[in-house]
This record gives structure tokens, sequence and C-alpha cells, in this order.
């Protein structure tokens, strides 16, 4: 990765650089929070963050039938190439049952991992503080439903001070795509539901264009704008549907979300619906102090879509390259920016193919690097310096590849400016794990208090 | 000490506009700043409660020992953690300079100065003692504002404190092993009600004068309760399909989607249509050992929305049979249940099931109170792994038991729990449509001219009626039995083209290979029809005639779902099917002109029920149960 950066963020990358803490892998208290990060860099801006080197990479694994114990679990894996495990499985945490594990969350304190199932509607909340090479499940939530009204498939858990702000994608009522936003405590208190604008009640929004849809996936902040981001996917039906009879079902295929919701986030109130047809899935906004603007990919229509704040302070959505050849459906998965706003990774499920486009101008991204990752590819994370780039195989249970072309893998590549050199991979189904899918990083140096002498040169880098 | 002290008042003292600087040395938080956007507008809002505010021992600037609750109740508070020494400009000293701002506001603002009072807690007591801390809050704290400064009297104490409000502190090590006297925590300041409830948290991309004192004035509103999100903006029918995706074909379609927070509904009289039956429909064949009564349906409606009757607790009926999408589904051609497991034939819909004879595409049962079983048990719908799972986990959920012995004097049973079900679903009775009331009862205004000549088709040129039978007296509108129309055959015998033309947003279509979609489809089960229950080769690819009331909330239509509009279904028709060793001879070429196509759909459109609304809203009103 390019390591020129640009002005804004400047000052506060070099001061992270240069942090007083004894333990200079991390970047905590109010510092962290100005930044918005990379994957580690895709995260809420209200949690320390790994600056350094990542001790482990967990990646929530569903459950396969026919392999291993065949239930959703939490793996851990060594990522630190000065252990002796390096690029090994040094811990799994079985949940019990297939829930369609799929996306993870740290809470602002980064001492929980908040894991939703999207079928059980279980999320399942994990000590990673504690110790950090094996976490421990602490609490199970299984009336998501329940309390929130009906919002069905917990999706993206994302940290807001003392909160977790999750997206549903479903609901209760039809299992279709009308959802909305379910606010918890850090403790897994239920706080309060914030339904996606629809028609019939736009709750003040404005409707820009042709849909207001309801429906959700992804959400993501940018604080200094009051700014909160909500995508569309699809509803628990077609989420859960095998893809082939999907894509094969035209009543299916209308049941796709086409909207990206502007909120008021210190409201929580819909302010804007604006038209971004084909399913837009990740949000990742760019963290130079005035960049301000997202990205999103639509899954169907294979498009980068820039979300951007105009001259006169309104939000706009402009479709800005395509990815791949649309036509070809290559369905554009997990995306991930780059810390100096200057590279987006697009990941391509169909074709298992990862995709870096230069992004210096947001309007005009260009694609300078392609690589295939293997049969299937879904999501892809990044080290806060962009040198590592950790994938994995899993979209959901139902949709990945079958066959000898369902791969099942967790790979580390090393990023040099130029190229992706393939570091380890990791066989999920020859380890009878099961199927790959969310990363997050966790790394002793965020838990000084608890870091185990003996392994303390761990978290010593350069 | 001293060190933090200059800081902060040069913080104060210099707005921090020079950070904002372009070589400035560091980004500040922008509670320094303006607000850089305007803030939603007071009482616009609401904050929810998000946890209980605790209490702890604590001590005044003056040494004197205190609760912390002493200084909560009787106002809002803001609370916010700092130590005395802290050096990270986006942390403690943050806090204390946003509270200083608001002190400065505060001061200009004696009413509002009176209803709010901010505490800032230290969390190092080894050095900031009461005496440290009276010094730290000098050119800090001003007339007229309420602001204590508190520290407590050793870490013991301090310990309950930081865990009950959450607050992570961790000392910072040298290389050493040696106290750096810093620590590194996540900066918080807590809003606090009258309650002793905290109702918001601010981190420092948060914390600003200017939103938190919104968020006071917020808290003090009388009129908070007013939520602008319980406004309708535009009033639709309710009891349609949530999710209204007519004309998703085309670019310029529009969303006119329903708020779910609006599916609501009332309760009806289910038994009133079972005892008189609609005009157009037979009394409701009830068997002897389970004659329909209220207190049998209540309990079948209780069951039939509780998604807990399922494995994972993720499956009612209503998930495939859903109220307001003509209890079947029209969001999908075939099913889908538990873990999205395919099923292979398209949802039937439950309007008029009492009447039916005969029970699933393939006619494999014949009572409603036997058919109930098939789906809680199969593998790929609800998945219970036996009938004793089902009734042990009914025993124990809610006060089933109870009402079971109520209702059949004897808990669930594999027999009582059919017997409520089927009783629910025989009072899904809907009548008395246009077309009813035309031929039954003498209205002569009640079709249309297309809807006549299309009940001329149906029952002449078309000969629909062949098998959508029309009585005398009534009309089911299916002759209960199974014929060869050959989508069955096209489905399991046919070659697929090449390529599918796949629907990837309004109006855009792509022609996707074949061989991209095989990629990642399971093997699909076949699918022989009637065959599967007769094991007799003639009955190949028959299925059940379905009834035509409320066809048009039904679709998609035929066994698969394979025909998305009326207007398709009487298309294929007039084709003659499609040609197969056993094709019911009853299918032809119709050489049905465009015309007497249109009215044909305009006849089929005539037999809604007058009634569904009533039933999709007393649908709405039954509790929909989850896990709890």
């Amino acid at each position: 990765m390019k390591t020129k950066m640009i002005k804004p963020a400047q000052p506060l990358r070099n001061l992270l650089k240069v942090s007083f803490f004894a333990v200079s892998t991390i970047a905590l208290s109010g510092l962290g929070s100005l930044s918005v990060q990379a994957d580690e860099t895709c995260m809420s801006p209200y949690m320390a963050k790994i600056v350094g080197q990542e001790d482990f990479v967990y990646v929530w694994t569903l459950g396969m039938e026919g392999v291993g114990d065949e239930q959703d679990k939490l793996v851990t894996v060594d990522v630190n190439p000065k252990s002796a495990s390096y690029g090994k499985v040094i811990n799994t945490l079985s949940v019990g049952g297939r829930n369609e594990a799929h996306h993870s969350g740290f809470t602002d304190d980064r001492h929980y991992l908040w894991a939703g199932g999207l079928d059980t509607n279980k999320i399942f909340i994990f000590d990673v503080h504690t110790n950090p090479a094996k976490p421990k499940l602490t609490k199970v939530i299984t009336d998501f439903v329940a309390k929130s009204g009906g919002v069905v498939g917990p999706h993206t858990t994302y940290a807001l001070p003392g909160r977790m702000m999750i997206t549903g994608l479903s609901n209760n009522k039809d299992h279709g795509g009308r959802t909305g936003l379910v606010e918890y405590t850090n403790e897994g208190e239920y706080v309060s539901t914030y339904w996606t604008p629809t028609d019939s009640n736009l709750q003040g929004a404005v409707k820009t264009g042709n849909y207001a849809d309801g429906y959700g996936y992804d959400v993501r902040v940018l604080p200094r704008r009051n700014l909160m981001l909500t995508s569309s996917f699809t509803g628990w039906s077609n989420y859960m549907m095998d893809f082939g009879k999907m894509l094969n079902d035209q009543e299916a295929m209308k049941r796709f979300g086409n909207t990206v919701v502007q909120w008021d986030l210190h409201a929580r109130k819909p302010k804007k619906v604006l038209d971004v047809p084909g399913a837009p899935l990740e949000i990742r906004c760019a963290w130079g102090a005035n960049n301000n603007y997202c990205f999103t990919s639509t899954a169907l229509t294979s498009k980068i879509w820039l979300i951007y704040e105009d001259k006169e302070g309104a939000w706009q959505a402009k479709a800005v390259a395509d990815i791949g050849e649309p036509s070809k459906i290559p369905l554009p998965v997990d995306i991930s920016i780059s810390s100096d706003d200057k590279m987006l990774w697009v990941n391509t499920f169909m074709d298992g193919k990862t995709r870096g486009f230069d992004i210096s101008d947001p309007f005009n991204p260009k694609q300078i690097y392609e690589e295939k990752i293997g049969a299937q590819v879904n999501m892809v994370s990044s080290s806060w310096d962009g040198k590592r780039l950790y994938y994995t195989s899993s979209l959901l249970a139902n949709w990945d590849k079958k066959g000898t072309d369902n791969e099942q893998f967790f790979k580390l590549y090393h990023w040099d400016g130029k190229a992706l050199k393939q570091q380890f991979a990791i066989d999920f189904i020859k380890e009878k794990l099961g199927r790959a899918h969310q990363m997050r990083f966790g790394a002793y140096s965020l838990y000084a208090a608890n870091l185990p002498v003996q392994q303390s040169v761990l978290a010593k880098h350069p | 000490m001293k060190t933090s002290k200059l800081m902060v008042l040069g913080l104060l003292i210099s707005g921090v506009s020079a950070a904002y600087a372009g070589n400035s040395p560091q980004t500040v938080a922008p509670g320094y700043g303006a607000l850089e956007f305007s803030p939603p507008s007071v009482g616009s809002y609401s904050l929810p409660a998000i946890g209980s505010a605790d209490d702890g021992n604590v001590l005044t600037s003056d040494g004197k020992p205190i609760k912390l609750h002493s200084l909560m109740g009787d106002k809002p508070v803001l609370l916010s953690f700092i130590y005395s020494t802290c050096s990270d400009i986006n942390g403690c000293p943050l806090a204390t300079a946003v509270f200083h701002k608001i002190k400065n506001r505060l001061q200009k603002d004696p009413e509002l100065a009176s209803l709010v009072r901010l505490v800032t807690l230290s969390f190092d007591p080894g050095h900031d003692t009461p005496d440290k801390m009276r010094q730290y809050s000098e050119g800090l704290s001003g007339n007229g504002v309420d602001w204590h400064f508190l520290t407590t009297v050793s870490e013991q104490e301090l310990q309950p404190i930081l865990s009950s409000y959450k607050q992570n502190i961790q000392k910072v090590y040298d290389e050493k092993g040696e106290f750096t006297g810093t620590y590194s925590h996540i900066l918080r300041v807590y809003l606090i009600d009258t309650d002793k409830h905290i109702r918001n948290i601010y981190s420092t991309s948060f914390l600003h004068p200017d939103t938190l004192i919104n968020d006071i004035k917020t808290l003090l509103n009388k009129n908070e309760s007013s939520d602008p999100r319980l406004e309708v903006s535009n009033p639709l029918n309710p009891y349609r399909p949530g999710d209204y995706k007519t004309s998703y074909e085309k670019t310029g379609y529009v969303t006119q989607s329903l708020a779910l927070s609006h599916r609501t509904g009332r309760s009806a009289d289910l038994m009133k249509r079972v005892r008189t039956p609609p005009l157009g429909l037979p009394a409701m064949p009830q068997p002897a050992e389970n004659k329909v009564t209220n207190e049998k349906i209540q309990l079948g409606r209780k069951l039939f929305y509780d998604r807990r009757l399922s494995l994972n607790n993720t499956f009612s009926c209503a998930m495939c049979h859903i109220p307001e999408q003509g209890f079947t589904s029209n969001e999908m051609a075939t099913a889908v249940g538990i873990e999205g497991r395919s099923v292979k034939r398209n949802s039937p819909t439950l309007y008029n099931v009492g009447y039916s004879t005969v029970l699933f595409h393939d006619g494999r049962e014949s009572t409603l109170e036997q058919q109930v079983w098939g789906p809680l048990l199969a593998h790929n719908e609800m998945a219970n792994p036996s009938i004793g799972y089902v009734i042990d986990k009914l025993n124990v959920t809610d006060d089933y038991a109870e009402q079971f012995a109520k209702v059949f004097g004897k808990g669930p049973s594999m027999e009582t729990l059919g017997m409520a079900l089927a009783s629910y679903e025989r009072s899904l009775v809907s009548g008395n449509s246009p077309f009813d009331r035309w031929q039954y009862g003498n209205d002569k205004r009640a079709l249309t001219g297309a809807e006549q000549r299309g009940l001329t088709l149906f029952t002449g040129k078309a000969n629909c009626s062949a098998c959508h039978t029309i009585g005398s007296h009534d009309a089911l509108l299916t002759d209960n039995t199974f014929h060869n129309t050959g989508i069955g055959y096209l489905e399991a015998m046919g070659t697929p083209d090449a390529k599918r033309k796949i629907q990837v947003a309004p109006g855009i279509f792509i022609d996707v290979d074949r061989d991209l979609i095989a990629q990642v489809s399971e093997a699909k089960a076949n699918d022989l029809g009637r065959y599967e229950v007769t094991q007799n080769p003639e009955d190949r690819w028959k299925y059940k005639t379905p009834t035509l009331r409320n066809a048009a909330l039904t679709a998609p239509y035929m066994h698969n779902g394979s025909l998305a509009t009326l207007k398709a279904v009487v298309e294929f028709y007039n084709r003659g099917g499609i040609a197969n060793e056993n094709l019911d001879p009853l299918i032809q070429p119709l050489k049905l002109s465009d015309q007497e196509v249109n009215d044909l759909v305009s006849f089929l459109k005539s037999l809604t029920g007058d009634n569904t609304d009533e039933l999709v809203a007393d649908a709405f009103a039954a509790p929909v149960s989850d896990a709890d």
C-alpha cells in the first residue's frame, strides 16, 4: 500500500505512531476516537485499535452439515509471525446450532465481541479481553426478535459510546426485507428500535427518488457530520434460500434493497432516502478529517457508489465505477478502505477475485490490481498499515458454491504496494471447522493490564 | 497536576483554534471548536434510558464523604470521569473543557443553570486528593453553576463505581514495570436523569457543549413524549402486502412500502362465517369429533402465529401462509423452510381450505387435523424432530398446557394440536365476492361487462369450470381432484435454456449463463406430483386443482409458482398446456383472442371475497410469538 498520506489525517497518524503508551501497537482513549479506521480499518470510530501487528484474528465461522461438530464457532487464528503457532488455529469455541453466523463487532471498549446469527437471531457475546488467545462466551441474547418488536437477522454489530447499534435484515411478519436498527447497551440490554423509513411512514425523511423500501444491511457513522448511513440487502427468505433457487425465482429477485438511508445520528432519525439500486451492502467511510464521503458497492448491479456531502452540505449518492463486468454478475461482496483513503479493496464472490481500486479521486475510482484468491471469496480485512490483507471464503451457508468450488479458507496476503503475496492458508473444511466468514483482530497490547508476562514479547513490535 | 491544570486552562484560553491550523501537531476533538452541524432541535428526539446510574462513596473537594446519589435525583446530571494529570488533549482535558464551556453558557442562562448539575469525578484517588480536586476546580467552577469536583478515599472505594459505570481504566506501566502516572481509558461522559437513569453517553467524537445542552433541554422538555416517528406520512391500504413490487420490472417502479409499525389489526368474530357461510359457499364441513368452537379457533390462531413451533424458533405456519399475501407467499415461487431449506412446491393459500377434501398439491392428506403434522415434522419445513418434542415444548411454553386443558379437557397432544390448528384454518372462510353476488345473489350490477364476458368464457369456450367447479348453489371453484397440465412434466423432463434472464434492479435484467447459476445451485429435488402418493404411472405430474377464490391475492401461480400473473396462467391454458403423454384431455388450445384473455383475467379478479381485509386485520391482531 502506498504510504504517502493525505494532509488532514497526517498529524493524527503521526501522533498515533509516537503514542506515549508503553505498548506501541495500539491507540487507546480519546486519541483513537477521532480517527476512523480501516478494517482494523472498518470498525467503529469509538474504540481502541491495533496500529501495529495484530496477534489474533477471530473468525466467526458457520457450522456446516457433515463437517466436524456441524455448529457455528468462533475460531481464533494466531497471526503473529513471531509466535510459534503463527498461521495456526489456536482455539475454537462452538456455540451450538447453525445460526447463520455472519458479522461480528467489538464493543467500544473492545472488551467484548458481539457476533450475530442471521437465522436464529441469537447474538453471542464473547469476552476477548480476559484472555485474548482464548475468547470466552459470556452471554447469548436469545430474545432479540421479541425485544425489538419483530426485527429479524441481526447483522452489523456496531459500537457507539457504551452501546451497540445492530442492523436487522428482515422481520418476523413476512420474512421480507423491511426491517430496522436495534440499539443495545454494552451489557446486552435492549434500548430501542428504529424502523427504516417506508412510504407509509417516512418519519420525516425525504424520499429523494423512487424508493423507500425499508430494507437494511450495514451501518456506519461519521460523528463529526452527525451522519449515520444504512444500506439495504434482502430479507430472510432470500438470504437463507439456496442461491441458485433464488436466481431462478423471478419473484424472489424483486426482493432486494435499492436504498441507502441518511440518518441523524444524534437523534436516530432518518433524514433522507437515497436511491442506490441493486443491493448496496458494506459501507466504508473515508477517514481523512475533511473527507466527507463513504463508499458502498451494489451486489447485483456491480457498481461502486459514492455517498458524499455536496457543497451545500446535502448528502448525495452517485455511481462512480463498475466492478468487473456487471453483465456477468461478479457479485461484489466485502469492501475495505485503506487508512489513507487511497485504496478500496473490492471482493467479487463469483470469480473469487479481489480488486484494488485507486480512490484518490473518489468520484473516479480506477481498478489498478486484481488477484484471484480462490474459487469463491467474500470477506477482506486489512491491517491498520494496509500491509496485511486477510481473506475468507463464505458468503452465506446457502449461497456458497457447491461441490469442489465450495472452498472454505482463511488466507493471509502481504501487500507491498504492487502485488499480493500469499503467506499462509488454512483449509477450514480439512480442519473440520466449517464456513469461514467474518474476521476481527485481537492483540494482547489492547489489554495491557491482562498481558501475561511470558507473552509480553508478542506485543512489542517496532 | 500543574501541567494538567495549565493544559486545561491553556486550551480554554486559546479556544484551541490554533489546533486546526494546517501544521498543527495534533488534531483535536470536535468539542473544542464550533459544532460542524446543526444539532437536532430540542424535544424533536427522544433519549431512551440506557441503564441505571449507580451509587457510590465519594469525597467532595472539601473532603466531606457523601453518596454519589446525593447529587442525583433532583435534577439532570452530567457526570465525567477524569484524572487531573491526564495530558491526552482529547481525553480528560476535553471533558473538562466542554464542561467549562457549558458552565459559561449556564452563567448566561440562570434558569437553566438551576436545573442542571455538573459532576467531575477523579479515577486517580492516589494523586487526586480532595485538595488536589479543589485546586483543579480553581478557574473552572463559577457562580450560579452547580459543578462538583469529587474523588474517592481509595481505589477500593472507587472500583465499584468504575465497574458500575463500565469505565475501564488501565494504568500504563513503563518498560521497567513502573506506573507512569498515566492511564489508558475510553473517555465517557454520562447524562443522568432525575430517575437516576443514564440517558446518553458521550465519547470524544460526540462530546460537544451544543449537543449536551440540547440533550439536557430535551430531558427537561415536558413534551418529550411526542414521538414524531409515529406520524403517518402516506395512508395506504394497510391490509395488502407490505412490500409492494407491482411494476418492479419497469424502470419507473416506485415503492409504496408499508411501515411494520402500522401492521396492527382488529380481532374479528371468526365463528361468524363458520356458523353462517357467506354467499357462494356451502356450510363448512366439520368432523363430528372436532366441531369448530370459538375457543378452538382462538387457540389455533395463537399456535398458527407462534414461531416457537419449529426446531429453532424461526418458523410459524404464518411464515409461509402470510395473511396479507393471501395466506400464501407472494415473495417466492416455491417455499423455503428452516435454515433456508428448499421446499419443492408453492405454498397454497389457506382461504377456504376447510372445504378441501384433499390436501397438499399431491393430495397425500385428507383431513386438516392430520395435515398440520406434515409441515411441523418435515426436515425442510419446521423441522421438529418428533411429535413428542412439539408436545413437550408446548407443555412448557406460555400457558399452552392450561389453554389446551380448558378447550379440550386435556393437554397438548398429537390429536388436540391438530384439532386446534384445523379449527383456525376452517375459520378462514371468504366468499360473497362480486362473482357470488352476481351468480347467487341476483345482483346484476355485481360484475362489470368484462367480468361478465369472462364468466361466459370461464364456463363456455375456455371451459375452466370443468375443473374449477361452479355449482348451482355454491362454487368451490375446484373439483378437489388431480390433473396434468404439463407444468410438472416440463420441469422434470425439459431442458432449460442456456441463459436465464435475471432481474438485478428495477427495470434491469441480465441474461446469465446457466453454468454460472449451477455453481451456486444445490441439486434440485424432482417432483412427480400425484404419482408420489399413488405410484401409478398415469398420475405422473398430476396436481390438485386449486380453488380460484381470492386468486388475485395468491400469486405466483401453479404448483411450482412458475407463473407470475393471472394473465400468464390464462395464456398458458390458451396455448393448451404442455404436451406430454399424461396431459389432461380437458386441456386443449383455446383459441382465445387477446380481448378474451383479458376478460377472463378480469373475471378471475372478481373472485375476491368481501372479508379478506377483515381476516387479515384479525391476523394482524394475533400475537407473533418469538423465543424469549
